[in-house]
């Protein structure tokens, strides 16, 4: 049986492979595979393949462990940590992760549970050799080493914590068979670890010098006693099994590895006689668990990050929709539903207020204006990030309505008008946020530039910014939006996507791609704002200059934004369903 | 209301749809059937304005879908046989979107009938992700039916109703055409185009191999009279004669 499960493996690998190398042949994958394999040469292959000194001179900054002991228990807290939070949080039956199909097969198949978790286990270690290989170049960059002794490391601990995850979700289950609730275990197990912070916190108060409250203050007190309590005393003991799977990792050579080996793969083997061990019904928890993992990925792959990730809910409409008046309103007010609960006038009315009166209440209050000026430079900042990095963020349009691309053709409705239904609500979620940027910056700048800036200026700088960025935030959302609509194959959802180098590489392209076009097309704006800016600087100061030219320039832009519209119309209208699988 | 004339469909140089042309008019009820791959959904799609035809012209109530799509597009409803919805409107939320889209006045009181008609009415709240494949069927129906369409295009309308529902969408489809509506519908089930449709049209590899009313094919492909059905009258218009088992 296992040779067959082996078969499904081998060639759904293979053909997964070659599939991507078929790909190839366009030149959308072609470009993208190219550009995303520079990228991780210039990122990852590089230093693989640099000389030895290199690679060695680029570690020599942070070195070996000074400590082992020290860092061997600094590892073994994070594997603590790490089970800990196995035990605790998770509240539902034990599922392994299978895919609809395997599900489909499998499940009804002569196949004992024995021989699936076997499947289950012999594929996750696909999974952990790509980890162990991305960390060993992390690793080997940070600190110096051979790379198969960190590899050994890595996989050793990598393989250790994935059957412990399983073990205790199996060991969960059967608690919670036998009428022990998730809050009975999570209390049992907050005990456990109560007893043993007590244990090293009594050792602590008798065995080392106190820490005092002024030693919180400084860093090297706070190392040097936070060492003392990790190497000496209790904690090393009570962290015993987790250093056994660090230590491998730590060792300096290949003696040393073999030394450490044995324990930490001793306690391998006990989790596997574990979890094999365990008669749990994982089938029906896995079979839900598949559904779910299917719906989450081709919700990823579709772009609708937030349904890969949430569980949806109904959501209050953000404000009522009556049934006359311009149909791409209607569009609007349903990606507004779909961005959330939070995006109702009513909430940015309060939150504008909220902000707006903190803002003046730190203003007034405040007699030191340096933290001030941080909290006003972090607005701008804010401000900038969200003009080019938001479009990528909000993605309430054609990003997300591709896959429902055959929907909206049925519409009655010119295709500018879908184009501008579209791009709204991203457009007006931004436009938000800039205000509300805005709101904070106004308030706290003239406080902060006492003497250099007045405040009627910062006025007209914040309304003369309130007026150039709804359109700005038209433009940049124009750019995603264009590239969707000529290159849908790009942007496919659902199991064909692209995914992997070829993705990386795409995104790139059309990231760098976005940024010209967003450049070219501030261009004009900002020759019109100069212009007008000294212009009406010389006739009546710059006080009315600023807000006169970012009229003239929103003017521009607003210009470019519905030719935008009329072109991102003209390419629906044209796009061809038939021609690029949505 | 429906005419088709010299319908084509290329993709790439596979021809879908070849020089297709028909008409339904009020009252009408055309069965669209023929084997997989045949172009029934290529048409239908076509002839919805969802994908361009590569040539040839459909008029929806005598407005050209391709010079004027919008006046003919607020004429038709096309069901797929695979509800689109959107995953985070309720099911109330959809027909008031598809009021404004449509421009329905009354779309609250049409809303709710046609809820309690399809069986939805205790289901207003629900978003898609909470509904059985049935239930979203229903919802796909109630949104296209919303604005009274007089063209419909129904492809494989039963795919996921129960008995029930299979009961009541015949007659929903029948009512519709005694009010006037033309409707075309495209399926597999032989035994639901012979209950519910007028016409057939018939296709293979996308031309049509004959269509007409229902007692005219069937005479067409006896041999003596009424020694074939709608179903051996399918296989001898198809050269697909069915295998033993």
């Amino acid at each position: 049986m296992i040779s067959a499960l082996a078969f499904l493996q081998y060639h759904s690998t293979k053909n997964r492979l070659l599939l991507r190398f078929k790909r190839l042949k366009q030149p959308k994958y072609l470009i993208g595979a190219v550009v995303g394999g520079l990228y991780f040469y210039w990122y990852f292959s590089r230093f693989l393949f640099a000389p030895r000194g290199r690679l060695e001179r680029a570690g020599a900054t942070a070195g070996l462990p000074v400590d082992p002991l020290l860092y061997e228990s600094i590892g073994a807290l994070v594997l603590l940590v790490l089970v800990l939070l196995a035990w605790l949080i998770p509240h539902k039956r034990a599922a392994l992760a299978f895919t609809e199909a395997e599900v489909a097969f499998l499940f009804p198949a002569p196949v004992s549970r024995r021989m699936l978790m076997h499947f289950k286990l012999l594929r996750s270690q696909l999974a952990i050799l790509f980890t162990v290989l991305l960390f060993t170049y992390l690793s080997t960059r940070l600190s110096t080493g051979n790379g198969l002794i960190r590899a050994a490391g890595w996989w050793v601990m990598l393989s250790t914590l994935n059957l412990h995850f399983l073990g205790s979700s199996f060991a969960r289950t059967l608690m919670l068979d036998r009428g022990i609730s998730n809050w009975k275990r999570r209390g049992l197990v907050l005990a456990m670890l109560l007893a043993g912070l007590g244990i090293v916190g009594v050792w602590a108060v008798r065995g080392i010098p106190e820490l005092r409250f002024a030693d919180l203050a400084d860093f090297e007190s706070l190392k040097q006693y936070g060492e003392q309590v990790l190497v000496s005393g209790p904690l090393p003991y009570l962290l015993s099994p987790f250093r056994l799977v660090v230590r491998p990792y730590l060792a300096t050579d290949w003696l040393a590895l073999l030394s450490a080996l044995w324990p930490a793969a001793l306690l391998l083997a006990l989790h596997y006689w574990w979890i094999i061990r365990a008669d749990v019904a994982f089938e029906e928890a896995s079979v839900e668990a598949s559904q779910k993992i299917a719906e989450r990925i081709a919700a990823a792959r579709a772009g609708n990050w937030q349904a890969a990730n949430r569980k949806l809910r109904a959501k209050h409409a953000p404000f009522p929709l009556r049934p006359h008046g311009p149909a791409a309103v209607a569009l609007l007010w349903k990606n507004l539903i779909g961005a959330g609960n939070a995006f109702t006038l009513r909430t940015w009315i309060i939150l504008a207020a909220v902000v707006f009166g903190v803002s003046m209440g730190m203003r007034g209050a405040s007699s030191a204006s340096n933290w001030l000026a941080v909290l006003a430079g972090f607005a701008v900042a804010l401000g900038f990030m969200a003009v080019l990095l938001g479009p990528q963020l909000v993605r309430q349009d054609f990003r997300q309505d591709l896959q429902h691309a055959d929907m909206l053709k049925l519409l009655p409705m010119r295709g500018w008008q879908i184009a501008l239904g579209e791009i709204l609500a991203p457009a007006v979620i931004l436009t938000a946020v800039h205000w509300l940027l805005i709101i904070v910056a106004v308030a706290l700048l003239p406080r902060m530039a006492e003497g250099n800036i007045s405040g009627s200026l910062v006025l007209a700088l914040g309304a003369g910014a309130a007026v150039v960025l709804p359109m700005l935030n038209m433009i940049s959302l124009l750019i995603p939006n264009a590239a969707v609509l000529l290159f849908p194959g790009w942007f496919q959802p659902g199991k064909d996507a692209p995914h992997g180098i070829e993705a990386t590489g795409q995104r790139l392209v059309f990231a760098l791609g976005q940024f010209l076009a967003f450049i070219v097309a501030l261009l004009p704006a900002a020759a019109v704002f100069t212009g007008f800016f000294f212009l009406v600087k010389l006739i009546a100061g710059s006080l009315l200059a600023v807000p006169v030219a970012a009229l003239a320039a929103a003017a521009v832009l607003g210009l470019e934004a519905g030719l935008g519209v009329m072109l991102l119309g003209w390419l629906f209208e044209r796009l061809d369903l038939s021609a690029e699988p949505t | 209301m429906i005419e088709v004339q010299g319908l084509g469909k290329l993709y790439g140089d596979f021809v879908a749809v070849d020089e297709l042309s028909f008409s339904v008019k009020p009252g009408e009820v055309m069965g669209l059937i023929g084997p997989n791959g045949a172009g029934k959904t290529s048409t239908l799609r076509c002839m919805a304005g969802i994908i361009p035809p590569t040539r040839g012209a459909v008029r929806v109530c005598g407005h050209d879908l391709a010079l004027d799509p919008i006046a003919a597009k607020r004429q038709l409803a096309f069901f797929t046989d695979e509800p689109r919805l959107f995953d985070y409107l309720t099911v109330w939320q959809h027909l008031n979107f598809v009021s404004r889209i449509y421009q329905v006045a009354d779309w609250a009181a049409t809303g709710r009938a046609l809820l309690e008609e399809l069986e939805l009415a205790d289901k207003s709240d629900r978003l898609p992700g909470e509904l059985s494949r049935g239930m979203k069927q229903k919802l796909a129906i109630a949104c296209g039916l919303l604005h009274a369409p007089r063209v419909m295009y129904f492809d494989e309308p039963l795919t996921g109703l129960d008995p029930i529902g299979i009961r009541r969408m015949k007659d929903s489809i029948l009512k519709r055409a005694r009010d006037g509506a033309a409707i075309i519908i495209s399926s597999h089930l032989l035994h639901l185009v012979g209950e519910v449709c007028s016409h057939i049209l018939i296709l293979k590899n996308g031309r049509k191999v004959i269509d007409g009313t229902i007692a005219e094919i069937t005479r067409k492909f006896s041999q003596h009279p009424g020694d074939a059905n709608l179903e051996e009258v399918f296989f001898r218009a198809t050269d697909e004669p069915p295998r033993a088992p």
